[in-house]
């Protein structure tokens, strides 16, 4: 699946998802993000262990469940189980609010009209479908010049720019 | 009125061009059905019945005389020649060419008018009172701060795929002609006991299926937090927001449920959070949205003049225009004019290309180039000096817009119904003909007095019928428009919902049914008393009799 990162098309993505404990058994090394559930479920074991961690929030997650974790987490996944909803747009910029430095990722209907948003929330990874991918897509970072607001990108709205 | 800074101007063409190329890429086939009638909503594109539709935004009704000439001619160039302004103070086109849109959009923003946010699931354009700063009492003028939440809610990266459409209204003074109470969020502006003006914050009204009234959340905010007190209302809704079932998606139904204290305590704790952030209003920001509000200059000697009152004593026709179209101005000598677009057997709220035209040279010539829409479809002229008010009215005579039927039961708000819209369940426009037909004596009009009269073709209820004293609203019976009646609802100061008369009557009776209801109160109001007060005194039980009397 073709992902942006920092506006720029990635080659390889070395996260992968994982989501059953199945799954987790076989992953050896490999870095995984973690379904929420999982993550939860072995929550002590996966602190105590070495190496980077990650994990996929549903967007109905109260984001304030993450905080005692943000210094130990890579990535987040944060969702968009359809293009219309906008939950994880809030999510994300409470992360970075919550002050994570790590990489947020959208996933799941992610498509070009809304890339840039995502970026001012504070997204900087989009997983996008490769039947939505086109190269020509990262021209939406740039198709508005001007931020009325304040957001993740630039705390600053047009009043004090 | 607001003048564009460059960067304004800026984010509208660049708008423009970002929904061309969806439009194109749409076309192409590069973007799915579903996914472009959100992004065409967001810019205020509808598919109608027989066409698209273009919602533009005028935002708290204030135009200027250029921008009602561009909308003119963009109904000449591309439409049938004539406009609809709508309850929210906007204005939609009927019949655009979906690929001509972008076109329409790009003349538009050549005058500082846009399509951002006149529909779909976000923060929508922000409505206010007609009569802000020229009328007396008012606490301030409501224009700057509507402004100041139009610049902030514009392309909000987070807010912009909530789970409904969200409408904020903004008032200056006691009077409430924005209908705060039954908005998304109202705000008010009100003085604490220090003196200081801020505002006073409602959430959770609005109509619709669920009808509600807002409850105030926050009796005195600041006004330099205004937009972090906003941006933590959004927030919260748009996470907690229900987006399982369209009807339960309104911040009404999440501030119900949690109750109106539970989701205010959940507000404040964001708001801590943001207060004090870069979100903070500027003096600086804030004076210089309000310097472009400032007062016209007025002419000192305007309350002077005789020849206004000579005038009104020696033509009556005059006299009841006066009496019934024009609004007092806090500044002696002025009065604010209303134009009806309630012409006879017209449509409420149409305008015609050549009617636009003629008004914006009427607003150049005697109202410093200013036109204001009302949230009941009409127009304002908010600073006339008396001597000019005989020559307007003669001019408006003659363009059909001085009907002296404001606030009477024939200056009726009414949705376009099933002639238009692909949501509805009943015809509109035929009703209120037919109501305007029934009821075309003025005399028997200004006895009746106040009654605002409100009609919906479906539950959606763009026309507020809930909030109409006589609240109309039309419903789906096997395939035939009928009517259902509330009265007693007010969208005023003492805000309140009307109640359902009874089972609907077909859409012949509307108008006799009506007539039946007036002829009751006619028979037992009291000295004084407005339609509204006398059903607020005997409920509805008398009408009720009345009008479902058995016939024998
Ligand atoms: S009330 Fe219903 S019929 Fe009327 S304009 Fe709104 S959606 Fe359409």
């Amino acid at each position: 699946m073709p992902l942006l990162i920092d506006q720029k098309v990635v080659a390889d993505d070395h996260w992968v998802r994982v989501d059953d404990t199945e799954q987790l058994a076989q992953l050896g090394n490999n870095p995984a993000i973690l379904a929420w559930e999982l993550f939860s479920q072995q929550r002590d074991e996966l602190l105590a262990a070495d190496g980077e961690l990650a994990v996929a929030i549903p967007n109905d997650l109260d984001v304030v469940e993450l905080e005692p974790l943000l210094e130990r987490l890579s990535v987040i996944a944060v969702d968009f189980p359809s293009f219309a909803d906008g939950r994880a747009f809030s999510q994300a910029r409470l992360l970075r609010r919550a002050g994570f430095k790590g990489q947020i990722r959208a996933s799941g209907d992610v498509t070009r009209d809304r890339l840039r948003f995502m970026h001012r929330c504070g997204i900087d990874a989009m997983e996008i479908a490769e039947d939505r991918f086109s190269p020509e897509m990262l021209g939406a970072f740039g198709e508005i010049s001007v931020n009325n607001q304040g957001a993740e990108d630039d705390p600053r709205p047009i009043y004090r720019q | 009125m607001y003048q564009y800074s460059e960067q304004d101007q800026r984010l509208i063409e660049e708008r423009v061009e970002q929904y061309r190329d969806q439009t194109q890429r749409y076309l192409a086939g590069q973007i799915p059905e579903e996914e472009f009638r959100i992004l065409r909503l967001q810019n205020g594109l509808y598919f109608q019945r027989h066409a698209p539709m273009l919602r533009v935004a005028i935002n708290y009704g204030l135009m200027s005389s250029r921008q009602m000439r561009m909308l003119a001619k963009i109904s000449r160039d591309y439409d049938k020649n004539y406009v609809h302004f709508t309850t929210r103070q906007n204005v939609q086109f009927n019949w655009p060419e979906m690929e001509k849109v972008p076109d329409i959009l790009a003349e538009l923003a050549t005058v500082q008018m846009h399509a951002i946010q006149t529909s779909g699931s976000c923060i929508r354009s922000v409505t206010s009172d007609q009569f802000a700063g020229v009328v007396a009492g008012e606490i301030e003028d409501p224009r700057p701060w509507s402004e100041i939440i139009r610049q902030w809610a514009a392309l909000h990266p987070e807010f912009a795929y909530l789970p409904r459409k969200f409408k904020i209204a903004v008032t200056g003074c006691e009077q409430d002609r924005a209908a705060t109470q039954v908005h998304d969020i109202g705000v008010r502006l009100t003085k604490n006991d220090a003196g200081e003006v801020g505002f006073e914050v409602l959430v959770g009204g609005g109509l619709g299926r669920t009808p509600m009234i807002g409850k105030v959340i926050r009796e005195f905010l600041p006004q330099q937090d205004l937009l972090s007190y906003l941006e933590a209302i959004l927030r919260v809704y748009n996470l907690l927001g229900r987006r399982d079932n369209k009807y339960k998606a309104r911040i009404k139904i999440l501030v119900d449920s949690m109750g109106a204290e539970a989701f205010g305590a959940k507000v404040e704790a964001e708001w801590e959070q943001i207060r004090d952030t870069e979100l903070k209003l500027t003096q600086a920001e804030i004076d210089r949205v309000k310097a472009d509000f400032a007062l016209p200059a007025y002419a000192a000697d305007a309350a002077s003049g005789s020849s206004y009152d000579e005038k009104l004593n020696s033509d009556q026709d005059f006299a009841v225009w006066i009496e019934r179209n024009t609004f007092d101005h806090k500044v002696p000598g002025y009065r604010a004019v209303t134009l009806t677009l309630k012409g006879l057997l017209k449509a409420p709220g149409d305008v015609t290309d050549v009617q636009l035209d003629a008004i914006a040279d009427l607003a150049d010539q005697y109202n410093f180039g200013e036109v204001r829409s009302t949230h009941e479809q009409n127009l304002v002229f908010a600073n006339i000096n008396q001597a000019d008010l005989y020559p307007l009215w003669q001019a408006l005579v003659e363009l059909d817009l001085a009907r002296p039927v404001v606030g009477t039961i024939n200056d009726m708000i009414v949705c376009p119904g099933l002639d238009f819209c692909s949501l509805a369940n009943a015809e509109t426009l035929s009703v209120s003909r037919q109501i305007q037909q029934k009821f075309d004596d003025l005399d028997y009009l200004y006895d009746l007095g106040e009654i605002k009269l409100k009609l919906s073709g479906c539950i959606n209820a763009c026309a507020h019928h809930h909030v109409g004293h006589i609240g109309i609203l039309g419903v789906d019976k096997n395939g035939e428009s009928y009517y259902q009646i509330t009265l007693g609802g007010s969208s005023a100061s003492d805000a309140s919902l009307g109640k359902v008369l009874g089972k609907s009557i077909p859409r012949d009776d509307v108008a006799s049914t009506l007539e039946k209801i007036l002829s009751v109160f006619v028979e037992i109001r009291e000295e004084g008393e407005r339609f509204i007060d006398t059903v607020r005194r005997v409920g509805n039980k008398p009408f009720k009799e009345r009008v479902y009397a058995a016939v024998n």
